[in-house]
């Protein structure tokens, strides 16, 4: 059963005279306790479907589109309701942990602050805080709630962050680049939160990232974007390593494991995008029929594909 | 070399900043209460320059018979203690108050950043020797600090001028120091350094374009406490000779008044409440205009 | 054996009384790109500093051309400046927020090169086009431009320079892996026609071994070993 369903999803920002086409029409959704992936390189719009779910976006945005959240249309709540479901079932593990946590106050406070009500309560939040910091891998955490942020490592800031946006134990929790800028032993790490949040929570998780590997490893589903649109879905292995779109072959062939390939070209104008297909320019297997019609995402192999190429054959 | 590629450069000009020009008159017609109080800016300003011509009377002159009035034909505003138009006497004290302010604010804010540039650039004993003298010069409250420096120099536009300047400056200073501090560690200015750029290319060029629209919110702001510590000043009888108007000066000689005849404390005390509302109005409106990643929405 | 470009000879730093790193030693020859690998906090940002001039170590030397940048006098120092540049970890810091990015491009041109207008705008053009900037990202202030597009106008401008040796630090971290494969091959192109050496500093060995002719590793505060890489691409 879909805990998440987003149909047709489309976001615009006005830029002077002019749109900035962000997000169109994405529809994918989340099953249970499944992980979903979204990559493709910054500006793809990726972040933006991740604030657009927790109506984060910017008042001027434009968002059109449903997205349905355990039979509620998380888009066209009211406010009062929106604040039960942000945090509480819907929760946002940010970018960037160092500047998630508030210098001046102790990790504890920190932490506390999450949970409302009277001193009882709150420990009683405290206490599972606690346990849960205890599995996620962090030693003594009675010893960290005593110091501050800056006196923790990038590792350690992360798994706190973790810990702050799972203490209300949220039915999805979405991570946007959760390993951006750091060091491969510190993504290393945040594979294996990834993956005990995954299958000792049994979380679902929407996880948005350009970190391939990172996606391997955790997601079940993956929708690759590019230029506002998903060009490909399917199972997170199918995907990354027999990928079928000509944009998803070429960022796994950049990968410096597997040559550092770049791809030719930079990303369109969101203004103004191409016509066509919107990869047509930067695609070595473009054809006469790309450049003029832009292509439907298909059914293919049991996964969905925008492309004309494969639809040819 | 692509023909294309080289007209377009030499078409548009790089080298003008005119599109960040566009974007500031943007920001600023989309804010009604910043072209609102720009109006009425202007419009003292209209009326200080043309004060000599359009004042109906001489603001000095002395009519004993026709004192304390209330606002009449002929005289629009009423007159004071020694029947002086009114009216004239803003008008002119327009004019002082407004031109001793941009004189302080001016030589406050070139100060401020040259001190404040040398001390957050250089650092080191530079730093520490004109830090301690902003210090100093913070620490003592600023309207007995600028009664004592004129008590020393004794009364005069210049004098107060310079009075004035020697009590804001460092607050101009304290900020710039502190913005040249943030800037100067950023790669941008790093990568002056290492291409052989010398100290005051860099200062010039990059620290001064990137601190400078902090300062003039501070400036702007500025400008309407100058405008009251001048009348304060004025207001206790030491600011300027008698003979120039200037509407703290009305105000505290038509205190004793303010039962009888309260236009010669009312119009003045308006000004200056007008004036100081506008520059606070201004300074706030600048600051979300200059700042360059402002993006007028709220999230939603 | 032709002299190296850079030699660095028992490079220390010590803040107060902890230690970054002692008796770093390496050179690179012309042409060559030497990697350096070591963990975040490992120093190695600071080694890159030291070799632009922008801290002062506290022990060892640094010779160029057989000459040791930390004894010489100030005006010497600032001719050679040129030679030596670095491109820095964080392009949204990268170019001065309130100028063009033409102008941040030609920057070291007006100081240096002593152009008149036309010629500058022309040699600024050859420059973009070098690094394969389109002209409309030279219209546009850093703002509004993405971290790979920065990198290629950061680059252009240090080639203004024809600089022998470029330290990068982190050149490509912040950026994704499709751009990052961009710039790294960007780099290496400049290096074919221009010949100029690299210290590429990084915490992803996977990228070092694949753009690196040798890698020197930093380990408690010191090379521990160097490593070369023979399937680094040639040259």
């Amino acid at each position: 059963m879909s805990l998440l369903e987003i149909k047709d999803l489309s976001i615009e920002f006005p830029a002077g005279e002019n749109t900035v086409k962000a997000v169109s029409h994405v529809s994918f959704e989340i099953r249970e306790g499944e992980t979903f992936g979204i990559i493709g390189e910054s500006g793809s719009g990726k972040s933006v479907i991740g604030l657009a779910l927790l109506r984060l976006l910017p008042a001027n945005a434009k968002v059109s589109g449903t997205v349905f959240f355990q039979g509620q249309d998380l888009l066209s709540l009211k406010p009062s309701e929106l604040r039960k479901i942000r945090g509480k079932k819907i929760s946002l593990m940010p970018q960037n942990p160092a500047g998630a946590l508030n210098p001046v106050l102790k990790n504890g406070l920190q932490m506390e602050d999450v949970f409302e009500g009277n001193r009882a309560e709150k420990k009683e939040g405290m206490k599972k805080a606690l346990k849960l910091m205890k599995q996620l891998f962090l030693r003594n955490p009675e010893k960290l709630c005593t110091l501050y942020p800056h006196q923790l490592s990038g590792g350690m800031r992360q798994r706190l962050t973790a810990c702050i946006s799972l203490s209300f134990e949220p039915e999805i929790l979405i991570a946007d680049e959760p390993t951006k800028g750091l060091d491969p032993e510190a993504k290393a790490g945040a594979v294996d939160i990834f993956n005990k949040i995954k299958t000792e929570y049994e979380k679902t998780m929407l996880l948005i990232t350009h970190d391939l590997d990172l996606a391997l490893e955790v997601c079940d589903q993956i929708a690759v974007m590019y230029a506002g649109e998903i060009v490909e879905l399917d199972l997170a292995s199918k995907v990354l390593s027999t990928p079928l779109h000509p944009y998803t072959k070429g960022l796994i062939r950049a990968q410096p494991r597997n040559g550092l390939v770049p791809l030719s070209g930079q990303s369109p104008s969101r203004i103004k995008l191409p016509e066509g297909c919107f990869f047509h320019e930067r695609c070595r297997y473009s054809g006469f029929e790309c450049s003029r019609k832009h292509p439907e995402i298909k059914n293919y192999k049991g996964g969905l594909i925008r492309c004309h190429f494969l639809s040819l054959k | 070399m692509d023909n294309a590629f080289a007209d377009r450069l030499r078409k548009k000009s790089f080298l003008l900043p005119e599109a960040y020009g566009n974007e500031f008159a943007k920001r600023v017609f989309q804010r009604k209460d910043i072209l609102f109080a720009l109006a009425v800016l202007l419009f003292f300003i209209g009326l200080a320059l043309f004060a000599p011509l359009i004042s109906p009377y001489d603001p000095n002159a002395i009519d004993l018979k026709n004192k304390n009035l209330n606002p009449s034909e002929e005289h629009l505003l009423g007159t004071d203690y020694l029947g002086r138009d009114l009216l004239s006497r803003v008008l002119i004290g327009a004019r002082t108050s407004l031109s001793i302010a941009s004189g302080v604010v001016l030589i406050s804010l070139f100060l401020g950043t040259a001190a404040g540039c040398a001390a957050g650039y250089y650092g080191g004993i530079v730093d520490e020797s004109v830090s301690r003298v902003i210090d100093i010069f913070l620490s003592f409250p600023g309207v007995i600090f600028a009664l004592t420096i004129m008590g020393v120099l004794g009364s005069g536009v210049f004098n107060l001028m310079l009075a004035l300047s020697i009590v804001h400056w460092a607050k101009f200073a304290r900020m710039m120091r502190g913005q040249v501090l943030s800037i100067k560690k950023q790669e941008f200015v790093l990568s002056a350094i290492t291409g052989g750029a010398g100290d005051f290319y860099i200062i010039r060029k990059h620290i001064v374009p990137n601190a400078i629209a902090t300062l003039l919110v501070l400036a702007t702001i500025d400008f309407g406490h100058v405008i009251l510590s001048i009348s304060t000043l004025s207001f206790l009888g030491i600011g300027l000779p008698a003979d120039v108007p200037e509407w703290g000066a009305m105000l505290s000689a038509g205190k004793e008044f303010m039962r009888t005849a309260p236009c010669q404390t009312i119009f003045p005390g308006l000004a200056i409440t007008l004036v100081v509302v506008i520059f606070s109005i201004l300074g706030d409106g600048m600051r979300d205009i200059l700042d360059p990643n402002h993006e007028g929405g709220e999230i939603y | 054996m032709p002299l190296p470009v850079l030699e660095v000879n028992g490079l220390a730093m010590r803040f107060r009384t902890s230690e970054v790193f002692k008796n770093v030693s390496f050179s690179v020859t012309r042409g060559e790109t030497l990697g350096l690998f070591g963990k975040s906090g490992s120093g190695k940002t600071t080694i890159g500093r030291c070799i632009v001039g922008l801290e002062k170590p506290t022990g060892g030397e640094i010779l160029v051309q057989g000459v040791d940048i930390l004894k010489m006098e100030k005006k010497e120092f600032r001719k050679l400046r040129p030679k030596i540049q670095m491109i820095f970890q964080h392009p949204e810091t990268s170019l001065d927020p309130r100028m063009k990015a033409f102008e941040n491009l030609i920057e070291p041109l007006k100081l240096h090169s002593g152009l008149k207008r036309d010629a500058l705008m022309k040699r600024g053009e050859e420059l973009a086009e070098l690094t394969g900037l389109r002209p409309e990202h030279l219209a546009r202030y850093p703002g509004h431009l993405s971290g790979g597009e920065i990198q290629r106008i950061v680059l252009a401008r240090i080639m203004a320079l024809s600089p022998d040796f470029i330290v990068a630090d982190e050149p490509t971290s912040m950026l994704d892996v499709s751009v990052q494969a961009q710039i790294l091959r960007l780099m290496q192109k400049l290096q074919r026609e221009t010949g100029v050496s690299y210290l590429l500093i990084s915490h992803d060995l996977e990228v070092l071994k694949k753009v690196c002719h040798r890698i020197a590793y930093l380990e408690n505060g010191t090379i521990t070993s160097i490593e070369n890489i023979n399937r680094g691409i040639k040259i």
